[in-house]
């Protein structure tokens, strides 16, 4: 848990971060968004003291950190950032083991702990270990970057907009695996970025900051239904605020049951479509279920393409629906059984 | 293929080494050998080679003013370096650039007018002229060193908890290292070039040859101490180019 308690920054009279309050659970993933200039970064470099606090107090779990020796403070804390900083003299290996260096623990600890955070990062430890920064790709870099932070079992993560630089698909990429990580380490992390879909992706909790003060602290949800003001309400942005909405629902909300295809009654059930399926339950076709379709004459293949899991969001869902061109997508167990399915009719209905 | 075609004049440049190397420790050592050589090439010249020191001793004595000038250079303007490049010292950066640039553009010949009055002859104005001659390329390459250190890398050594001094033994001097060592390089070159005016205030050196052959129109002399000078800095030179190299991080 990490509270922030009134952090105040002044340069030359001018308060750039004004009474800034707020409070990262343990386990939760904090986002800070707002316009370029409105103090996310000064805020969350005050955490760590790479900048001075003005005013206000920092309290790390039950201990108030406020007046801790700044690099002891900072051993305790992750730090990623944009530019990721691996140092080039190093190896992948070295770049990680730093803080556990500076901690001083033993040869083996850290070198065990390197294997465990590359592992992690679906980096191959043998080919990874002893490569240099500059033989890294982008993706890679900043997966060690990241690594690095981690290193040490911090109690708290920050990053400053660690995927702010990379191009759309690794972004993509390094924001799921930033995901399965935190909900594999429930490491506490405080988060900056400027991108509304990166924060709903990624945010249980996010705090929303103009020219230095925090107008609203809420769940993504939250933010998206009931916004504060007017300043919430613009940022988040209306055009696409439905898809928006439909990015924090997951399939499991909107699942039924799906309507069984049966060669003998197919005629008379009175379904729109009906799903055909195999002896293991795996969906073979849809029978209907298409919008210019002929009742359940029509058959559509069906294909890995589009298919829904339950924890897929619904956006991607409704993405995958409209592609295909199809009214309903099978929901599918991890091993490829028909378990449910989500339809057209069913997103625009009742909202859960 | 890039790693084949990076080796080839890497190893080639050994090659020189090694074999300048040679050359210079062979004539060093057997110079008078070569009288037959250069009595056929100067007819007119009674002593053809230089014998009044041997060459040994000459090259020996250059080296020691060389060494001796440089470390002194080289402690004292990394130093300097470094403090105008930490936060107490950075008011100071203009003023010891300065300072280091005059020290340069001021004539060698000038410093050993002015140093033999007060410190009498010999090693000590040489040492003097040499070190105040060599400091401006090493406080430079210091400070430009640890400029190009990236800022990101600072900020992320900092965000890790490493205290001033852990990032600048860790990171920024080993960052800085290949500038530095360049800026050394060139500071010993000059150097090497420039102990020979020792030899006018009587600093024995490879110069003390050249001025004897100067004074005495003996132009083998002038080649035997020239042609061991300009040795000794090319192979000096290429040793410096292989340390370098080893400060080369990434592409
Ligand atoms: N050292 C400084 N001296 C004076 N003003 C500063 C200093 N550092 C930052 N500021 C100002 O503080 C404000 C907040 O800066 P900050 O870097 O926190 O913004 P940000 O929200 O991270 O923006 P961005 O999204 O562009 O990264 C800006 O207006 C900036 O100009
Ligand atoms: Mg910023």
């Amino acid at each position: 848990m990490i509270e922030l308690e009134g952090l105040t920054k002044t340069y030359a009279g001018k308060d750039v971060v004004q009474d800034v309050s707020l409070r990262v659970e343990s386990g939760e993933f904090g986002v800070l968004i707002g316009p370029s200039g409105c103090g996310k970064s000064t805020t969350l470099r005050m955490i760590n003291r790479l900048i001075p606090l003005t005013r206000g107090r920092i309290i790390l779990g039950d201990e108030d950190v406020t007046q801790l020796p700044p690099e002891q403070l900072r051993r305790r804390i992750g730090y990623a950032i944009q530019s990721i900083g691996l140092f080039p003299h190093w190896t992948v290996a070295e770049n990680i083991a730093v803080v556990p260096g500076l901690l001083k623990w033993a040869k083996s600890r850290s070198d065990a702990r390197v294997d465990e955070l590359l592992n992690l990062f679906h980096l191959d430890a043998g080919e990874f270990r002893d490569k240099y920064p500059h033989q890294l790709s982008g993706g890679q870099a900043q997966r060690v970057g990241v690594a690095r932070a981690l290193a040490a079992d911090p109690e708290v993560l920050l990053m400053d907009e660690p995927f702010g630089a990379v191009d759309p698909i690794t972004r993509e990429v390094l924001q799921n695996e930033m995901l399965r990580v935190h909900a594999q380490t429930r490491k506490t992390i405080v988060f900056v970025t400027h991108d509304m879909d990166e924060a709903l992706k990624l945010a249980s909790r996010i705090a929303i900051l103009n020219a230095g003060r925090l107008v609203q602290y809420d769940r993504p949800i939250e933010l998206l239904t009931q916004p504060a003001d007017d300043f919430v309400n613009d940022f988040i942005g209306k055009a696409d605020l439905g898809l928006k909405l439909l990015s924090r629902r997951w399939v499991h909300q909107y699942q039924r049951q799906a309507p069984l295809f049966d060669d003998t009654t197919a005629q008379s059930t009175g379904n729109q479509h009906a799903w055909e399926v195999d002896a293991q339950r795996h969906p073979i076709r849809l029978h209907g279920g298409r919008l210019d379709g002929d009742g359940t004459r029509q058959r559509t293949e069906v294909n890995a393409e589009w298919v829904a899991t339950a924890e897929m969001p619904m956006k991607e869902a409704l993405s995958r629906m409209v592609w295909f061109r199809v009214m309903a997508l099978p929901v599918i167990d991890a091993e490829g059984r028909l378990i449910g399915e989500v339809t057209m009719h069913g997103v625009m209905g009742r909202q859960p | 293929m890039k790693a084949l075609a990076l080796r080839a004049p890497v190893a080639q440049r050994t090659w020189l080494l090694v074999a300048l190397g040679a050359l210079l420790v062979a004539l060093t050592l057997f110079m008078p050998a070569l009288e037959p050589l250069f009595r056929a090439a100067f007819p007119e010249l009674n002593n053809p080679v230089y014998q009044r020191e041997s060459f040994l001793q000459l090259t020996l004595d250059h080296v020691t003013l060389v060494l001796v000038s440089s470390l002194i250079s080289v402690s004292v303007g990394v130093g300097a370096g470094l403090f105008v490049t930490r936060r107490a010292g950075r008011e100071f950066e203009p003023m010891v650039s300065s300072l280091a640039a005059i020290g340069q553009t001021f004539p060698p010949v000038a410093v050993l007018a002015i140093v033999v009055p007060l410190a009498g002859f010999g090693f000590v104005p040489t040492i003097v002229a040499l070190t105040l001659y060599g400091l401006l390329p090493v406080v430079q390459n210091t400070i430009a060193g640890l400029g190009t250190v990236p800022p990101n890398t600072l900020e992320a050594a900092r965000g890790t908890g490493m205290s001033s001094m852990q990032i600048l033994w860790r990171v920024e001097l080993p960052l800085a290292m290949r500038v530095i060592i360049a800026g050394v390089r060139v500071s010993v070159i000059i150097n090497i070039g420039t102990a020979t005016i020792g030899s006018t205030v009587g600093a024995q050196s490879l110069g003390t040859p050249i001025i004897a052959g100067l004074v005495g129109s003996n132009i083998a002399y002038v080649i035997q101490g020239a042609a061991l000078v300009g040795l000794l800095a090319i192979v000096t030179d290429l040793l410096f180019e292989r340390l370098e190299r080893r400060f080369t991080f990434g592409g």
